[in-house]
């Protein structure tokens, strides 16, 4: 990482997305991520579908074709 | 229904995991037919516990997951192209890091979730991804198994396993985006 730079592109951010899903983000890119999801619709689209892939993903196999 | 019965009923189910994971019919055949067989060996391991399908599908992926590990030491993951994975990415984004079409939102998720047509989009597109993505991608999300485990496994960096991941979520995205939510005024 080069500096303490505030704001983030929707292309790092989107790097950062995935990432949350396998692990604590630093402090830093937690507050960074922040800023940028605040101001930025077309990001927090992609944040609530990685979280419902995830979801999805843990149901695939799951689903019922007859009932649980 | 007895057990036979029911088994027979989940064989399907399970081999089209298996074969989906493995990538390799005989593998699956045998992953399956050992979960089966752990089945009627100890039927008593599950009665009470859970749904025979979750259970099936527990050993199974605890099957899955070693032969994954064994071919996982027998095979060594060569480390992807790493430009060509981000040229790829590179498209969605422009010069400047903005999205070129800013993604939408998914309309009524949550209902998607209700429909068995969506699993089989979604299967569709998880097989649709390139092998090692789609392999590594099932490994994290499906048999939920730790990164830390999945790169010391597959003997590739954190950072790597970290790219790949990236990669197979930004494509399961596009594809579901193309193949069911931008079609779907369900």
């Amino acid at each position: 990482m080069s500096g303490p730079k505030i704001s983030l592109s929707c292309q790092e951010v989107s790097r950062l997305l995935s990432d949350r899903q396998d692990e604590t983000l630093p402090a830093a890119d937690r507050a960074r991520l922040r800023l940028h999801l605040v101001m930025c619709g077309a990001c927090r689209n992609v944040q609530e579908q990685m979280d419902f892939m995830r979801r999805a993903m843990q149901q695939l196999g799951k689903e019922s074709d007859g009932g649980p | 229904m007895n057990l036979d019965q029911e088994l027979a009923q989940l064989h399907p189910l399970l081999l089209r995991f298996a074969k989906a994971q493995l990538r390799h019919d005989s593998m699956a055949e045998d992953v399956v037919s050992e979960t089966l067989l752990a089945l009627l060996e100890k039927p008593e391991g599950f009665e009470g516990r859970s749904s025979l399908r979750t259970y099936a599908t527990g050993i199974l992926k605890f099957k899955i997951v070693d032969v994954l590990r064994a071919r996982g030491r027998e095979v060594h993951i060569e480390p992807m192209d790493e430009q060509s994975m981000d040229d790829a990415l590179d498209a969605l984004f422009a010069a400047d890091g903005h999205w070129r079409e800013p993604p939408p939102a998914w309309q009524q998720p949550e209902r998607a979730l209700e429909q068995s047509q969506f699993f089989v989009v979604l299967q569709g597109c998880v097989d649709k991804l390139p092998a090692k993505l789609g392999r590594i991608f099932m490994m994290r999300e499906w048999l939920e198994m730790e990164t830390e485990t999945i790169s010391s496994e597959l003997d590739i960096t954190a950072n790597h396993c970290g790219v790949m991941l990236y990669r197979a979520r930004m494509g399961l995205r596009e594809c579901l985006d193309l193949n069911w939510f931008a079609g779907a005024s369900k």
